[in-house]
């Protein structure tokens, strides 16, 4: 399917674009979802933590049936989209440049990606425009019209992930943020968020709780496998968790890996 | 006239006889010496004349002719002092000729008689050829400690002129002294949160495995790499002559120190420094001086590339060949591997609290100097992490994880180690659902009896399998 320009009229016209003052048309690659949409957004210089948490509700709103918005860019959008496609869920990229612009490229299996799994690529400007900075904040606000929460996983004290938040919760959109630690750079938008009425984010679970009292009940069911949660865990620190010695833990380890119940990424384990 | 005594020299971690002959010819006062001397060698000249005249004892005022023979083996180091001396005594009849005795030591100018680094190694030239040796006293008794040898200790040239004077047999021989200590290593048990570490560890010294660990900085795994050398079997009295021969010839003193090397070289250092070169005498390098023990190869992402494809060879074949003008030597490079390295250029990648501030470009760059054939060696992977929560497993001193892998080490050299059924069906359904390469199957196998025997087994269980299979981290 080709890139397409969509415009208020047409009957793929989301509901929450209306919300924009001047009803923007957009080119579309690929399919935006009919599922409620979650925009999960953030900082590109995140920490390993905020991967961790931003990948585990990417993959905990896929699984709850809902599609995952957010902006390609590196770090914490990344990783949601990353999340939310390992269980084929439904994902929607909104770029800054032009719709058959993949910025950063390396983010190209990504772009495919969401793609082949039915999700869509979203873009205001026409194709072959590059990815300036300026346009950015303008393409946050069609994620935050597009969603029907926000939730920022790691923000510095500005960025773009704070001004989604901020014209997401102008248009009536609950923001949800995660609490960090209050001498850390990358916690202070998402304690600042927090301070100014953002629901704080307690985990995957509890986050999947919140928004189905938004946007209703899940489709599909939560489940997290032998103590593993969505986020993974590095696998040094399973004998903890299981409270097991570290022979018997890695004995557990390589038997679940063989019945596929998790899988290695990286040095973490996940659900498989 | 004419005199000849033995001394030593130390070619690739072995030794050689040096024949000192020492003619006196018509009055005169030159001073000759030929033989393929170094600097330190040739200048022998003046420090034996100078000893001699501060002993009280009339400095032939003749021609010395002094040569080293065999001429073609390049010699080095202060240690011919003593036997050009006696020599130079002997030939002009001050004193009686020495006989078959080997004489190594460093004379200072006031006659004191000094240790050099080939002490050990007369030593053993001493053993194996039957006769008595002479050097300082402050290393005889270390070097007594040698199989067989006879170790005559000396404090100054006057000293060792009055025992040639009275005859060799009214002289005590010295005593063999207990090794000396080396710096300690540090205890396992002082690595505390890091269990999964510690048993990768303990693997890697009963089986001699290579080891990779990777992780942020702060997570220990300097640590860790010091105390995998302080958990290896004591080393044998044989080896430890057969290291501490190497050492010499680097120009280290180790004694016969039973404790196992650990060698940590700047990612700085040279090709030839780690692999082994010199100017004139070949020197060993880093992977030899690890001999028999652990070469710790700290952030080794800022080795060059270059540089760590020279550990190749020497991983390989167990021995590393060193080609000087004059003189091939080959020094044995057994040694377990273990390296260490930082995820990525600044370190935090992977980091639970900490930002990583590298592009993804600068980070496949840093990964891609460590990839190919040289991360194929390392069996085990480890990826350390700052950690919390309690701990199960029990935080075992060294000494104890020591009894433990000398056992292990023990059942796989009997090679009697065998795969159950159902060890074979664990790797052989792993390697089925992708988990494992057609190459990770060999290194989960062998890791798998490392495991096995650490449980003082000979016979691999799925259980053993298993473990082995999760002691792996892709990388």
């Amino acid at each position: 399917m080709s890139a397409r320009v969509i415009a208020s009229g047409d009957d793929e016209y989301p509901a929450g674009f209306f919300d924009l003052e001047e009803r923007p048309s957009f080119w579309l690659e690929g399919l935006l979802p009919d599922s409620p949409s979650v925009a999960v957004v953030g900082t590109r210089r995140c920490t390993r933590y905020g991967i961790d948490l931003a990948e585990a509700f990417g993959a905990v709103i896929a699984r709850a049936g809902w599609t995952t918005v957010s902006g390609l860019a590196r770090g914490i959008d990344t990783a949601a989209h990353r999340g939310c496609l390992r269980l084929s869920g439904g994902a929607v990229a909104i770029l800054g440049s032009g719709i058959d612009v993949c910025y950063p490229a390396e983010n190209k299996p990504l772009y495919d990606q969401i793609l082949t799994t039915g999700g869509g690529i979203v873009s205001e400007y026409p194709p072959g425009t590059p990815p300036d900075r300026w346009r950015f904040p303008a393409r946050n606000r069609l994620i935050a019209a597009l969603a029907r929460a926000i939730v920022v996983v790691e923000a510095g004290p500005t960025g773009g992930a704070l001004i989604t938040a901020r014209l997401g919760a102008e248009m009536g959109r609950p923001v949800f943020a995660v609490p960090g630690d209050v001498d850390r750079e990358m916690s202070e938008g998402c304690n600042r968020l927090i301070r100014d009425g953002a629901h704080p984010v307690l985990g995957s679970a509890d986050l999947v709780e919140e928004l189905s009292l938004i946007i209703g009940p899940p489709a599909g069911a939560i489940n997290a496998d032998h103590g593993i949660p969505a986020e993974g865990v590095p696998v040094a620190d399973l004998p903890a968790i299981w409270a097991l010695t570290v022979t018997e833990a890695l004995i557990k380890l390589s038997r679940l890996e063989l019945e596929g119940k998790v899988r290695r990424s990286g040095d973490l384990v996940v659900p498989g | 006239m004419y005199a000849a005594t033995t001394s030593v020299a130390l070619v690739g971690g072995d030794v050689r006889p040096v024949e000192v002959q020492v003619h006196v010819g018509r009055p005169n006062d030159q001073f000759k010496l030929s033989g393929l001397p170094d600097t330190a060698v040739r200048e022998a000249k003046d420090r034996v004349r100078a000893a001699v005249m501060s002993s009280k004892i009339e400095f032939p005022n003749r021609t010395v002719t002094v040569n080293l023979a065999p001429a073609h083996l390049p010699k080095a180091g202060t240690d011919f002092d003593l036997p050009i001396a006696i020599g130079v005594l002997a030939a002009a009849r001050e004193i009686p000729h020495p006989g078959k005795m080997v004489v190594v030591g460093e004379l200072a100018l006031d006659g004191t008689v000094r240790s050099g680094a080939s002490s050990i190694g007369a030593a053993v030239l001493a053993a194996r050829s039957g006769q008595a040796c002479l050097m300082a006293a402050s290393v005889a008794s270390e070097a007594a400690a040698v199989p067989g040898a006879t170790v005559h200790g000396v404090n100054s040239l006057a000293e060792a002129v009055e025992i040639l004077r009275m005859g060799l047999a009214g002289h005590p021989p010295a005593v063999a002294g207990e090794p000396a200590r080396l710096p300690s290593v540090g205890d396992l048990s002082e690595v505390r949160g890091q269990p999964m570490a510690r048993r990768a560890v303990e693997v890697s010294a009963a089986g001699g495995h290579h080891l990779l660990m990777h992780g942020p900085p702060g997570g220990g795994k300097t640590m860790l790499a010091r105390r995998l050398a302080g958990i290896l079997p004591d080393l044998t009295q044989e080896e430890a002559v057969e290291v501490a021969l190497i050492h010499a010839a680097a120009g280290y003193r180790r004694g016969l120190s039973r404790e196992r090397p650990f060698r940590s070289p700047h990612h700085t250092a040279s090709r030839q420094a780690l692999v082994g070169g010199g100017t004139g005498v070949a020197v060993p390098g880093e992977v030899s001086l690890a001999h028999r023990g652990v070469l710790f190869i700290d952030e080794m992402a800022e080795f060059p590339r270059a540089n760590l494809d020279t550990l190749r060879q020497p991983l390989e074949d167990g021995h590393v060949t060193v080609a000087r003008r004059g003189i091939t030597a080959t020094f044995p490079s057994v040694f377990r591997l273990v390296a260490a390295t930082n995820p990525c250029p600044c370190g935090f990648l992977g980091d639970r609290r900490k930002p990583c501030n590298c592009r993804p470009a600068a980070v496949a760059r840093y990964r891609q100097r460590l990839s190919g054939p040289l991360l194929d060696r390392f069996d085990l992977v480890v990826k350390l992490d700052r950690l919390d929560g309690t701990e199960l497993d029990a935080v075992e001193s060294s000494e104890v994880v020591r009894s433990r892998v000398g056992e292990a080490a023990q059942i796989l050299a009997a090679r009697s180690m065998s795969v159950g059924d159902d060890g074979r069906l664990l790797l052989k359904t792993a390697l089925e659902k992708g988990l494992l390469t057609a190459r990770g199957v060999d290194r989960v196998r062998r890791v798998g009896e490392t495991i096995a025997a650490l449980a003082g087994e000979t016979r691999v269980t799925e259980d053993h399998m298993a473990e082995a299979l999760g002691l792996r981290v892709d990388w």
